[in-house]
């Protein structure tokens, strides 16, 4: 079976001139949002891979760090970080956004639906409205993430802290902070909520992976993970419709074996992967609840076994997987696909890497099935490299990527592009193809 | 000021190419000689060569660093001997990817005493100083050397975060010392 490539689909035009740090994939639309050096947030299309509007104005140092606000209606919502140490809170409506043109936005701006518009005669900048200025955090923010319901804001800086903003939604642009939390020995490069829960996973320059939740009223640090040897550039969760690929095989049931691989994974949720300047790769797994024996409270996962107290809230997390070598220089993202389960991650070396995660069978090896603590068997699973391109970026470091669903080809089918960030200011779009 | 009798080396005895006396393709010899980069070699019957970019060794980098100011003392880090020829090195960054322009350059810095406080403000000057004046091809490595700082480690991590460094150069207080170090380079 030939090996799948990486193919490129197409640049974002035009490309900032400076280095850019970050693309967010829309939610819903097909738009992505670029963050700059250059002060400003770019949207483009992933329709026509075009410039459909520069947000400026906002930010007085570079824009690091962006993120869309999920599930809401007919408005865009985006909160940018900075390293002038403010988060910004930006709208839009959604009217032009839904045109079926290929051409995005910009086109049927005078149609009925345009209604809500605030005006297209001041040009299009002028419909990204600034709702509001999140001020709190010492330094540069590093990195923003919405909770799963929208409801929640996490944002972090080089100051060490993570603040947790509740959106009011009350029509006012109202944010109330619900929590500072401090633990991190050094700046937090970044926050990623759960896929469902209200489960925060933060990153840093302590080198730590550190899991947090709300108990009676109080947000805490739930667990540590500490085993990188460098800066946690990046941490992203699993998605929860995903499982390993079971390759076809005679005797085995594909069917039956994913419904297993499934019971055991509900057992300890989603999980995280992180990625350093160690150069690698690692995937965390929570122990289930009920397999937490007093004994597993030494384990070497944290190496910090007294933090990690058997209570109501704390976790204890375990490595799942170091996935197979593949940078030379530090890792500064990774993106875990939540249509594929595929992994991609990218670097100050200029590769771009895809993993796959395959379920390993008796064939492979005699490590399939091992005994769990009530005795019943576990299915095993292995991450091999799928797609490698060198120098993706031609001589650049890259910054950043994110799966998103492809849409130059109308709104049907659920294939998938990888858009890449990097520093000399280019974004690509890539097809995994064969 | 925290060293107020640094070693200081003539300038005159430092190893540099910029002098007139010195021909293209003419490397000084004797313990100072830079290596050549092989490229020298190998591409001498082409004439696309002038259109190709100058090979960069590391009496170069050595050549674009020696000669920033110490932020507390009126000396240059090569006078000071806080940046030497034979602490630096170019290498390719991916060996294993024979047709990759990407190079690393190396630089270890020696403070004048080890627990200078100024040592992040000097590695950061010098990281800035080859930033700007080598093509995006090169990955800059600046650090301590080891065994002559007591928070080698801490300055060295500080001065390997590409976020970091990136917000310094947009940090003005901090890039008017650097600016001052910059003065007396050319």
């Amino acid at each position: 079976m030939a090996k799948p490539t990486l193919t490129l689909l197409s640049d974002l035009t035009p490309p900032s001139l400076e280095r850019t740090w970050l693309t967010a994939p829309h939610p819903t639309l097909p738009i992505v949002a670029t963050c700059s050096s250059d002060k400003t947030v770019r949207v483009y299309s992933l329709q026509n891979f075009k410039l459909l509007s520069t947000i400026t104005g906002g930010h007085k140092r570079s824009v690091r760090t962006c993120a869309w606000k999920p599930h809401i209606q007919g408005e865009s919502v985006l909160a940018t970080g900075s390293f002038d140490a403010t988060v910004g809170i930006w709208r839009r409506w959604d009217n032009y956004g839904r045109s079926e043109n290929a051409s995005g936005w910009g086109v049927e701006e005078n149609d009925e639906s345009n209604a809500n518009a605030e005006t297209t005669e001041d040009g299009e900048e002028e419909e990204w409205r600034f709702a509001v200025l999140l001020d709190g955090h010492d330094s540069e923010v590093k990195s923003v993430s919405w909770s799963p319901s929208g409801m929640l804001l996490a944002t972090c800086a080089r100051d060490k802290s993570i603040w947790i903003w509740e959106d009011l939604d009350d029509g006012d642009n109202n944010f109330e902070t619900v929590a500072v939390l401090q633990e991190h020995g050094g700046d937090v490069k970044s926050v990623a909520w759960h896929p469902v829960e209200e489960c925060l996973a933060s990153g840093g320059y302590d080198d730590t992976i550190r899991l947090w939740r709300e108990d009676l009223d109080d947000w805490g640090q739930v667990a540590c993970i500490k085993k990188h040897e460098g800066t946690v550039w990046f941490v992203e969760w699993e998605g929860t419709e995903t499982a390993p690929k079971i390759l076809p095989a005679e005797g085995v049931d594909a069917e039956s074996l994913r419904s297993q691989w499934r019971d055991q994974h509900a057992l300890s949720g989603p999980r995280l992967v992180s990625c350093s300047d160690d150069r690698t790769v690692r995937i965390w797994r929570r122990l289930p609840k009920q397999m937490m024996q007093p004994g597993a409270m030494s384990s070497a996962t944290t190496g910090i076994p007294s933090i990690i107290r058997p209570s109501g809230t704390d976790e204890t997390w375990e490595e799942d997987a170091v996935l197979p070598h593949a940078h030379e220089l530090a890792v500064y993202a990774v993106a875990w696909s939540r249509r594929t389960g595929l992994l991609a991650s990218v670097g100050a070396d200029g590769r771009i890497v895809v993993y796959e995660e395959r379920v390993v069978r008796s064939t492979d090896s005699d490590a399939m099935e091992t005994e769990s603590a009530e005795g019943k068997t576990l299915l095993t699973t292995e991450w091999s490299i799928l797609a490698v391109v060198d120098g993706a970026h031609g001589i650049y470091e890259i910054n950043h990527a994110a799966w998103a669903k492809r849409a130059d080809r109308g709104s049907d089918g659920d294939e998938e592009v990888l858009v890449t960030t990097a520093d000399d200011g280019s974004v690509k779009v890539w097809t995994l193809q064969g | 000021m925290e060293n107020s009798n640094p070693t200081i080396l003539n300038a005159a005895d430092l190893p540099t190419r910029n002098r007139p006396t010195v021909k293209s393709g003419d490397y000084p010899s004797g313990i100072f000689a830079a290596v050549p980069n092989p490229a020298d070699f190998l591409s001498s019957d082409s004439e696309d060569d002038d259109l190709l970019e100058e090979p960069i060794d590391e009496q170069e980098i050595y050549d674009l660093i020696r000669s920033i100011s110490d932020p507390e003392h009126p000396l240059s880090l090569g006078e000071l001997a806080v940046v030497s020829l034979p602490d630096i090195f170019i290498k390719p960054t991916l060996p294993n990817v024979p047709d990759s322009p990407l190079q690393t350059v190396t630089v270890l810095i020696t403070p004048t005493i080890t627990h200078c406080s100024l040592a992040t403000v000097i590695g950061l000057g010098v990281r800035v100083r080859l930033e700007q004046s080598l093509p995006p091809r090169f990955r800059i490595d600046v650090r301590i050397k080891e065994g002559t700082h007591s928070t080698g480690d801490e300055v060295n991590k500080q001065l390997g975060d590409k976020e970091r460094v990136a917000a310094a150069l947009e940090n003005g207080a901090l890039m008017q010392v650097i600016a001052k170090m910059m003065e007396t380079c050319q």
